[in-house]
């Protein structure tokens, strides 16, 4: 067998690299040979490890070319451990730590220190970070890109750092820094010229703050989600501003009206992406013609919750004819000759969100079927009134149909039939539709089988044969959802041999036992959510299997399972990667139980729900040690109800 | 004469007094007998001058009082016949009372001529002992302030009453005769039973007048006007409040007002009631009432002289806007590019911020000066309570203020509050304390100093009062009455904060 990289270079190797994106064919790429394993080792810039044990050996395998290093996953990082895994002579621009609730700013110096070039971080969601993390942070001043979303003590002193000491940002997320007002904002845009992105949403800033950022020369992409504080008056600011805007996210901003809007609108010509959804309430037709001077230039608009006339969409569907994506969920005036009129004009539409617009027939997805044929995306959820007439004519003209959304449409298998026939279905959500049963499930089992989501919540008719359907024939599932599917047993669940799955809902699915647990654990290696709530069967024999076999599991929920202390303990101590544990209503669980399972995980747990009677039971030494490691314990106090 | 210049010694505080002084005083006045019989103890008063011993200091203050009883039953006597003197005309002329006017400025002339005299001979001497020298000084300047008064009261007198019509068309004009004006004025007044308090303020407005042009002496306060010393830092809270009047820039044109230019004495002097058509202050709205009889009939009805009722707008001044004095100045008339000022309040402000020195420090920092003791106060209220802390080192009471200061300067930034905290773990605990008692001291001590600020501008003008009122230009019957009870205190005519001092000596 001569030497395949006599034939095929590791230049070659690469190009061909740069095609593979998914981390399983890079597994197989690099199990081919050692010349594959070198090339696989040379192209790789990014790596994103589950654990933190085999970091060290995988960090001098690709010191040279790592560029991305996202250690967001690993659970029990804290600053000695991340230390450790950034090696000290370093190419990294980019470093994530989202959730890395362990690391303090400690940590956060050395990152700076080491990595000179650095030029993304992000420390979003370390809910417990404050200024002194930001004040870390603004060490490493050729940053380009940060993210510090939800690091809640973050005041306008830790901005003020970050600005001064990071001026070449282009890219700033501080999404929900609620200590942060206008005074930090203001500073913001003086010292840093360069931003092109800002995300400000769901801070407490007001229209001054708009108008400063509307001095920002190069803002392209501006999201200010859930700022109650703005209305028209700031929009005005941004409209008559130096920035020229690409994308704006106004949605969720109370106060904004049309008018303001409309002002935007005017002033904004280069506008691209605009999503107004819950604003107030009420578009007038003065904006939907001002959108017109965008024409051209407009691709995603989404306006939510606005109630807006037939003759609105008519005004959209003949000026903005290059839209791709329109979102006009629980859109109240919409009805299918708005939507004809949208799709006659918008013919490049790939992505229709109608969800809950009730109005909606099949009359709209015959003309959607008729106009846009290269539809993606059809969110069609609540939308009683359509059936599989239409969504027959849609599977028949949309071939390239990748996600569908028919949650609570009442649809059946004859629907199921229709759409099997669209092959290239990435995502299938028919929750609440209690009318499909395991014969359509066999129809999209044997013609979808690049399908990677399926949404059978609540789909009480589906039994094992269903499910047996769906996991011979769409063999590359991450995501199932069968909650209260109660008709499900063990031996579907024994099916359930799907490598890829990562993310499965089992709850309330009372007839499942542990056997079946530990069937699905031994077929499904690399799950990382799974949810067992009120799934009474399932005791510690279930935990044993999980923890022997699904080694990836980083999020588990087993309220209202029959575990016991044992058990707990077991699944905790030993899941490397757990870190999210919702275990609430445990009655099998002694408190002795809980002791000693959050002492067996410590360390590597970030969230804990626990029942709030175990506040005052638990030691108060281990609660203090599990919060000192960035654990987030949740107490809930609901009572002991047992349904289904 | 005498009871017109003897009044500022009486004590102004009762009202029911004053009645009873008025009627007395406006008898008296009008009787020439009474002023040669005033004149004769001048005389006799003034032997005592050039033959006192000028290191037996007591003796002389001896003579004084006895000089004083002596004239006490001498000025009764013509009140005694009181009826002939309502029969005299009123404001004639009369030389023989000018020529005695005349003569007695002389012999007082002399008086002074002598005692500055002797305080040149006896210099040596007085350096071992200052506190005599301050009381011949003191002398001194009592008799100089009797003999300007005098001075300008004679002058007054001859000055025609049409005055008044002539000057009132010419704000400047007025300003510049305004001491003249006064008094004829005052003459005025007299013969309508014109109520002592005008007089009285006259006076006052004078004297300070004199007091801030020769800037002559600083005296330690007598425990005197606790009403005034109160009223005082209410004054200056409303001075504090119309700012110097920048933020709102109006727009009249040249021209549609009038405009006033006070001078820097009359700026400085602690008054709060403003004439609006001279400008000139006074400390209290009754004397001011009186003031504005001079200017024209429609003030001396009973209803303008009564308490103002709280009707705005009642009688319509012209526009009135001010310059300030001080040559240069973008508040000043002759700038190119003149913006007035609104008020007087205004214009004290502007010019006690702009052209004046910043004698106030603030005891806490030591380190912002004020001119306005109502900035300095709001100043004190924050100070020391600077949690915003920039990096390098400045530190700020606002957060506002901060992030202004790092957006001027490259580098800078906000310090972390947990700077502080480390900071103040090592060590520094204890000399927090002591710097904050400190810094009570400090405090302390600048409310003693303010308070005795106050209340010298007060003084400063009373100061020449006791004396003045010693030298027996009258009041004789406040004497009787207890006013000043010289039996049991024979400096009572002396500062007390002097008497106590030589007492000790």
């Amino acid at each position: 067998m001569c030497d395949i990289t006599a034939v095929l270079t590791v230049d070659l190797l690469a190009q061909v690299l740069d095609w593979l994106h998914d981390s399983r064919d890079l597994k197989s790429c690099r199990l081919v040979s050692r010349a594959f394993l070198q090339a696989e080792r040379m192209h790789r810039r990014a790596i994103r490890p589950l654990r933190l044990g085999p970091l060290p050996v995988l960090l001098r395998r690709y010191v040279g070319s790592l560029q991305s290093l996202d250690l967001s996953s690993c659970p029990s990082l804290d600053d000695s451990a991340l230390s450790l895994s950034i090696p000290c002579p370093n190419n990294l621009l980019s470093v994530s730590l989202s959730r890395a609730t362990g690391v303090t700013w400690r940590g956060l110096e050395v990152l700076a220190s080491v990595c000179p070039r650095i030029e993304a971080i992000d420390i979003s969601h370390c809910v417990g970070f404050g200024d002194r993390e930001a004040a870390a942070v603004a060490k490493a001043c050729w940053l380009k890109e940060l993210r510090i979303d939800k690091c809640l003590n973050v005041t306008d002193v830790g901005l003020a750092k970050v600005a001064v000491g990071c001026s070449r940002l282009e890219k700033l997320g501080i999404k929900w820094c609620f200590e942060i007002s206008e005074i930090g904002i203001d500073l913001l845009v003086k010292k840093c010229l360069e931003l092109r992105e800002l995300d400000i949403s769901y801070l407490k800033v007001g229209n001054e703050s708009l108008r400063s950022i509307a001095s920002l020369s190069k803002l392209e992409d501006l999201a200010l989600v859930g700022c109650e504080y703005i209305d028209d008056e700031g929009l005005y600011f941004l409209s008559n501003g130096n920035c020229s805007l690409q994308s704006i996210d106004i949605s969720r901003c109370e106060n904004v009206t049309s008018v303001g809007l409309t002002t935007l609108a005017e002033g904004q010509q280069r506008l691209r992406k605009i999503n107004a959804g819950n604003c107030s309430p009420v578009l007038t037709s003065t904006f939907v013609s001002k959108l017109c001077t965008l024409g051209d230039t407009l691709i995603i608009l989404k306006l939510d919750k606005l109630q807006l006339l037939a003759s609105a969409l008519e005004i959209v569907g003949k000026n903005c004819r290059n839209l791709l994506e329109i979102g006009l969920s629980k859109c109240n005036g919409v009805n299918d000759e708005g939507i004809s009129w949208l799709v006659e004009g918008c013919t490049n539409l790939s992505t229709i969100d109608l969800t809950c617009c009730l109005l909606v027939t099949d009359k709209s997805l015959l003309s959607i079927a008729a106009c846009c044929r290269g539809v993606k995306c059809l969110r069609l959820e609540s939308c009683v009134l359509i059936s599989e007439k239409g969504l027959d004519q849609i599977a028949s003209c949309c071939m390239d149909l990748k996600e569908i959304d028919l949650t609570d449409c009442n649809v059946n298998d004859n629907a199921l039939k229709c759409l099997s026939r669209c092959s290239e279905l990435l995502v299938l959500k028919i929750g609440l539709c209690s009318g499909v049963s395991d014969i359509g499930l066999s129809f999209i089992g044997t013609n979808c089988s690049k399908l990677l989501e399926l949404d059978l919540y609540r789909c009480t008719a589906i039994t094992d044969d269903g499910l047996a359907a769906i996991s011979n024939g769409c063999k590359r599932l991450k995501k199932l959802n069968l909650c209260y599917c109660n008709q499900i047993s063990d031996t579907g669940l024994a099916h359930l041999q799907l490598e890829e799955l990562s993310d499965l809902e089992l709850r309330g699915m009372v007839r499942i036992t542990s056997s079946g647990i530990t069937a699905m654990a031994m077929g499904c290696r690399s799950l990382t959510q799974l949810d067992l709530k009120r799934c009474y069967s399932i005791d510690d024999a279930g935990m044993w299997a999980l923890a022997q076999y699904t080694e990836n599991l980083r999020q588990l929920t087993i309220s209202y399972c029959t575990v016991t202390g044992l058990g707990l303990c077991h699944i905790l101590g030993s899941l490397r990667c757990l870190q999210d544990v919702k275990m609430v209503h445990l009655s099998w669980v002694s408190i002795e139980g809980f002791e000693l399972a959050l002492r067996a995980s410590c360390g590597k747990l970030k969230k804990v729900k626990l029942l709030g009677k175990l506040q005052d039971v638990l030691s108060s030494e281990l609660l203090q040690t599990l919060q000192a490691r960035g654990c987030r314990i949740r107490w809930v106090n609901k009572p002991l109800v047992f349904k289904g | 004469m005498k009871q017109i210049i003897g009044e500022p010694g009486i004590d102004l505080s009762s009202d029911s007094k004053m009645d009873l002084k008025l009627t007395r005083n406006s008898e008296s006045f009008h009787k020439p007998n009474s002023s040669n019989h005033n004149l004769n103890s001048f005389n006799q008063a003034s032997q005592y001058f050039p033959n006192l011993s000028p290191t037996n200091f007591l003796s002389r203050a001896e003579n004084l009082q006895q000089n004083l009883k002596t004239k006490s039953t001498n000025s009764f006597e013509p009140n005694l016949n009181s009826g002939m003197a309502t029969q005299n005309p009123p404001l004639d002329w009369d030389p023989h009372a000018m020529l005695s006017n005349l003569s007695f400025l002389e012999q007082k002339i002399h008086e002074v001529q002598s005692l500055v005299q002797s305080i040149i001979d006896q210099q040596a001497e007085f350096s071992s002992r200052p506190s005599e020298l301050a009381t011949r000084q003191q002398l001194a300047t009592a008799d100089l302030t009797c003999i300007i008064i005098q001075l300008i009261s004679t002058a007054g007198s001859l000055l025609p009453s049409i005055k008044n019509t002539l000057l009132s068309n010419n704000p400047a004009l007025r300003q510049l005769v305004n001491p003249d004006f006064n008094n004829n004025l005052k003459c005025e007044g007299l013969i309508r039973n014109f109520p002592e308090t005008a007089r009285n303020s006259e006076y006052e407005d004078l004297l300070r007048n004199l007091d801030n042009e020769a800037d002559w002496m600083k005296e330690p306060n007598p425990p005197l006007q606790s009403d005034i010393v109160d009223a005082n830092p209410i004054d200056e809270h409303d001075l504090k409040e119309s700012d110097d009047g920048d933020a709102e820039r109006e727009h009249l044109p040249p021209g549609s007002y009038i405009v006033l230019q006070l001078e820097k004495e009359e700026i400085l002097a602690p008054h709060t009631h403003f004439c609006v058509i001279c400008g000139k202050g006074f400390k209290r709205d009754a004397n001011l009432r009186m003031h504005m009889r001079g200017h024209g009939d429609e003030y001396k009805t009973p209803a303008a002289l009564a308490k103002p009722s709280k009707e705005p707008g009642s009688d319509v001044h012209p526009v009135t806007r001010y310059s300030c004095p001080f040559a240069g100045c973008k508040r000043n008339k002759e700038h190119k590019k003149f913006q007035p000022l609104k008020t007087i309040l205004c214009v004290k402000n502007h010019y006690k911020r702009s052209h004046c020195d910043k004698s106030y420090t603030c005891s806490r920092c030591h380190a912002k000066k004020f001119s306005v003791i109502a900035d300095l106060k709001t100043h004190e209220k924050h100070c020391g309570r600077d949690k915003w802390q920039c990096s390098c080192g400045t530190t700020f009471s606002r957060k506002d203020k901060l992030f202004g200061h790092v957006a001027l300067f490259q580098g800078h930034t906000p310090a972390l509050p947990m700077d502080e905290v480390k900071a103040s773990g090592s060590g520094q605990g204890n000399d927090d304390m002591t710097e904050d008692l400190g810094g009570y001291n400090g405090n302390f001590a600048s409310e003693e100093c303010l308070t005795s600020m106050d209340v010298k501008g007060i003084d400063e003008s009373r100061a020449y009062f006791s004396p003045m009122n010693f030298d027996g230009f009258g009041a004789l019957d406040e004497f009787g009455r207890g006013g000043f009870d010289l039996e049991d205190n024979p400096f009572a005519f002396i500062p007390s904060g002097f008497s106590q001092r030589s007492g000790d000596s």
